[in-house]
């Protein structure tokens, strides 16, 4: 079943390839990425969120000598995921110019980017899960370089940089876990590193930290990130900061937290601070740009910051507002990229300087703005919105384990009001500049993007269960590996001695293969 | 017609707007002659003729027999008596014919009356509170203007300080009240706010009858246009210059009927004249100054509050920002709906070419307004220039250069930055 998933975005480019002139790539392409999307979509509610087992699990033999196997599964960590990938990938497509250049390579490629997306999240062989994640980045290459914009060949290439790095990191930490361990199979289910010293341990868990905390991002390897992002086209960075940047926290989650419970809950306090300070960093450096698209980077990386603060707790309310986090930071990011992009299309310039009074009913972008709006509150955590569900069950889960660093997310989600209203009042607010206003109308296929991800920001704002129900198993399974107390035992009876660790839960059932 | 040197007799002006200068030296306008201009305000002067129609009739309508009705609430409802007033200007009783068309009210006003733009036809008071009606409030917000910064010229103002009017409105005042002992008390214990009240009504009347005069001009002018008897804006402004002089001594008054009587509050007999007295009060006014947006400044025009200069003024059609929605200081926008209404189809397929279309037609017909509006104080300020100073074929360079200090002048008011002369020589700006 999940095969499909991977084979409907791998097809697309051949179809295109082979498609007559006729034939519009978009309209090809929508109807495809919304076909996975329901797919995806149809697969969740199919999905059994009561445990934390693999589902629609596949294997497959592939190459005996190194270890590498077609093993797929999902659970309620990675099967949100993909439906947030599907979804963004079909928003990317509607968001994408309608006259876009190169279209059928353009699409192709961002089928490629999402079939690597999906199997990365999918995988359940270190090897394999590598390959998809080495995949993505060649797209994600060329989209940037070739349609983006501003500095995209220099942002391009920084971006090859640092995810060739993360890449490197990431193969030599997966090497040392198969060869390390005790199984020596690259297969997640045969992983054993009961036997590893803590010293291997920590040098493994420090590579995969490294490695996904390039692609998070997270200080201090976070400076490509905005530049790419910047760089690329709406669609595009959409894709990255939705997506793509969830790869590394899920890799995060994947490979640390549940690989390595007992080292985890060790270097706990440090990742919680790097985290912290990362929400800081992103916060400020997001009220001092000019431009409203850097500063949504730089939001991204403060926002980014949350997950890794939660899943440092790795209590059980943190590690489900991790992956809460990552869904709505998703939809937030994907909104906020979409309409900057749409101002800046239309209005011809993101300088904070320059836009003003787009709010203006007749000559202004009314709508585009209103969800700016929104959008800025969704993200600075306003209840109601999915980011307050999501910010909240990270709170709350953290602050009894590291209550500084998560008073420190506290107080920077007070920044993101800050720059979001300097932002909004700043462009959406004040006088319509005559000499500038005279900015074509947003059109409708422009604003359904914008409308889809409104609808599910509120929908599961107001009903978080419909976000959280799916993964509220596998975390509760992940956090018992861990060893921790329950977070209610340890915010009643502070005082108590520390539960004895218990031995933590195979990472997934083994396949039927 | 404007006479022009032929060969110019002065070096170039040196002014920041030495261009327009010597356009106007050359018998032109502000505004630069080009058909899409010409289109625009001749387009524009139609759509706005039609709501003046009703809006003069109302101004007189309120003057002389709504005049201190303490509940007002059907002062907007038109009386058939009123819309059956025959234009001074207009039809064939008129004695100085300017529009070549009836007397009464314009066929597509009392259509727009019928229906209102929802088409339906329901009752008047239904259009009414749906705001399906023209926006005498506009009208209302000029003429608060005029009464607002009084001292615009003339001796008008000054009247009504004066005894006679005093006593001529406690006349009116009396009579009208004379079988309401509860108004009548109140007029014993505050008669300066009644007064106030009538002062008021006399702007109405003071406005009521400059529209008059203009509403006919503009749909001669449109209809000239249509048949191609008016090819350029300097023409367009000469028709102006000409009907200005030609009606310059139209008599201002303000009548009041009460029981069927005539209350003469402003005799004709005062010798109060609609140039001085209406036109050139009314363009300092509204066109120039007219006040700011509510609640970001505010005047007491009775504590003497409202300094006399200019330059602390300027919110003006020929400054307003129409962008905007609602924050020019007169309500733009009221108008603009209005005019919106009975633009000329070939107004209307020319803004569906630009911007946004039918979705910003409302801030094109504003600007292209503010374009005829620069036409027409080209036309005024060429009416004061012959009033004042010398004709532009004068042989004298003395008398050359006095016109040339005159334009300077004018000219002067538009330097703030916000005033649009600049952008109105942009084609693009729209």
């Amino acid at each position: 079943m999940l095969t499909l998933l991977l084979v409907l975005p791998l097809a697309v480019p051949a179809v295109l390839a082979l498609s007559p002139p006729s034939l519009s790539p978009r309209r090809v392409s929508s109807f495809a990425a919304f076909s996975l999307f329901a797919y995806s979509a149809w697969l969740l509610l199919q999905f059994d969120p009561s445990t934390a087992a693999l589902q629609f699990s596949e294997y497959h033999r592939w190459i005996d000598p190194i270890g590498l196997s077609y093993s797929l599964g999902v659970d309620g960590l990675s099967l949100p995921l993909i439906v947030l990938t599907t979804l963004l990938t079909w928003v990317a497509i509607l968001c994408s110019p309608l006259e876009q250049n190169r279209s059928k390579f353009y699409y192709s490629l961002i089928f490629l980017a999402t079939a690597g997306m999906i199997g990365a999240l999918a995988a359940q062989n270190l090897l394999l899960f590598f390959l998809f994640y080495e995949l993505e980045i060649i797209p994600f290459f060329f989209l940037i370089s070739i349609w983006g914009s501003g500095n995209h060949q220099y942002a391009a290439f920084k971006f090859l940089l640092y995810t060739a790095v993360s890449g490197v990191l990431i193969l030599v930490a997966f090497f040392g876990l198969a060869w390390a361990g005790e199984g020596g199979s690259f297969d997640f289910a045969s992983l054993d590193l009961s036997s590893l010293g803590l010293r291997t341990k920590l040098i493994l868990l420090t590579l995969v930290l490294v490695g996904f905390g390039i692609k998070v991002p997270i200080i201090p390897v976070h400076t490509w990130q905005p530049d790419v992002y910047v760089a690329a086209s709406p669609a595009v960075a959409m894709l990255l900061g939705g997506v793509l940047a969830k790869l590394g926290t899920y890799g995060l989650v994947r490979f640390g937290l549940q690989l390595f419970p007992e080292t985890w809950t060790l270097v706990g306090p440090g990742i919680a601070v790097i985290g912290s300070v990362s929400v800081i960093y992103g916060s400020m450096s997001a009220i001092a740009q000019k431009d409203i698209k850097r500063m949504v980077a730089y939001s991204s990386i403060g926002h980014m910051g949350y997950i890794i603060v939660a899943a440092a707790a790795g209590t059980t309310l943190s590690t489900l507002g991790a992956v809460a986090q990552m869904i709505a930071h998703g939809l937030i990011l994907a909104l906020l990229f979409h309409l900057v992009g749409l101002v800046e299309a239309k209005a011809g310039t993101r300088d904070l300087d320059k836009l003003n009074g787009l709010m203006n009913p007749v000559r202004g972008l009314p709508l585009t703005s209103a969800l700016l709006v929104l959008a800025g509150m969704a993200s600075a955590g306003i209840p109601g919105l999915v980011g307050f569900a999501a910010e909240l069950l990270v709170f709350q889960g953290s602050f009894p384990i590291f209550p500084i660093p998560t008073i420190i997310c506290i107080l920077s989600s007070g920044l993101t009001a800050v720059y979001f209203v300097i932002l909004i009042n700043r462009t959406c607010f004040g006088r319509l500049d005559n000499r500038l206003a005279y900015y074509p109308k947003v059109t409708p296929s422009e604003q359904i993007p914008a409308l889809i991800l409104t609808v599910l920001i509120f929908v599961l704002g107001l009903q978080p269960n419909l976000l959280l129900r799916w993964t509220e198993a596998t975390t509760t399974a992940m956090v018992a590996g861990l060893g921790l107390p329950p977070q209610e035992t340890i915010a009643l009876t502070a005082a108590s001695p520390p539960l004895a660790p218990t031995a933590p839960p195979p990472i997934s059932t083994p396949p039927d293969a | 017609m404007i006479a022009v040197a032929t060969t110019p007799q002065l070096p170039p002006s040196q002014h920041q707007f030495a261009e327009i200068i010597h356009r106007l030296e050359a018998g032109g306008a502000m505004l630069p002659d080009s058909p899409e201009n010409l289109k625009q305000i001749i387009g524009i002067y139609k759509a706005y003729a039609v709501p003046m129609d009703f809006y003069w009739r109302d101004l007189l309508y309120i003057a002389e027999r709504v005049f201190l009705n303490p509940l007002p609430f059907f002062k907007y409802f038109l009386p058939q008596e009123y819309l059956d007033r025959p234009n001074s200007y207009a039809g064939d009783q008129s004695e100085l014919r300017v529009w070549r068309g009836g007397g009464g009210a314009h066929p597509e006003l009392l259509e727009f009356m019928a229906k209102g733009e929802t088409g339906k036809p329901w009752p008047k008071l239904l259009h009414h509170l749906w705001h399906d009606r023209v926006n005498m409030e506009f009208a209302e917000a000029c003429m608060r203007a005029m009464l607002w910064h009084q001292n615009m010229g003339g001796g008008f103002n000054e009247f009504l300080d004066s005894d006679t009017y005093r006593a001529n409105a406690d006349r009116a005042i009396k009579a009208y009240f004379k079988t309401n002992p509860l108004m009548l008390g109140l007029y014993k214990l505050f008669p300066d706010m009644f007064l106030e009240q009538v002062k008021q009504l006399s702007y109405y009347a003071n406005l009521g009858l400059f529209w008059e005069v203009m509403a006919p001009v503009f749909f001669e002018m449109s209809d000239l246009y249509d048949e191609g008897k008016i090819t350029t804006v300097p023409e367009a402004m000469d028709f102006l210059y000409n009907g200005i002089f030609a009606v310059a001594a139209r008599p201002i008054y303000h009548h009041v009927y009460i029981a069927g009587e005539c209350y003469e509050i402003i005799p004709k007999s005062q010798g109060f004249t609609w140039l001085h007295e209406a036109a050139l009060p009314y363009v300092e006014a509204v066109f120039y100054r007219t006040a700011p947006f509510r609640g970001t400044k505010s005047y007491n025009a009775q504590a003497g509050q409202i300094p006399d200069r200019q330059e602390e003024f300027h919110y003006g059609i020929l400054y307003a920002d129409v962008f905007p929605v609602g924050s020019a200081g007169i309500p733009p926008t009221l108008l603009m709906q209005d005019m919106l209404h009975f633009l000329p189809p070939y107004l209307v397929e020319y803004y569906r070419a630009y911007c946004r279309g039918e979705d910003d037609m409302l801030i094109q017909l504003g600007i292209s307004f503010q374009r005829s509006m620069y036409c027409v104080t080209s036309a005024v300020i060429q009416a004061l220039r012959q009033a004042t100073c010398y004709p532009l074929d004068d042989p004298d360079p003395d008398h050359l250069r006095a016109n040339r200090r005159f334009f300077e002048q004018q000219l002067d008011r538009f330097k703030r930055p916000e005033a649009r002369l600049m952008d109105i020589q942009n084609p693009n700006y729209r």
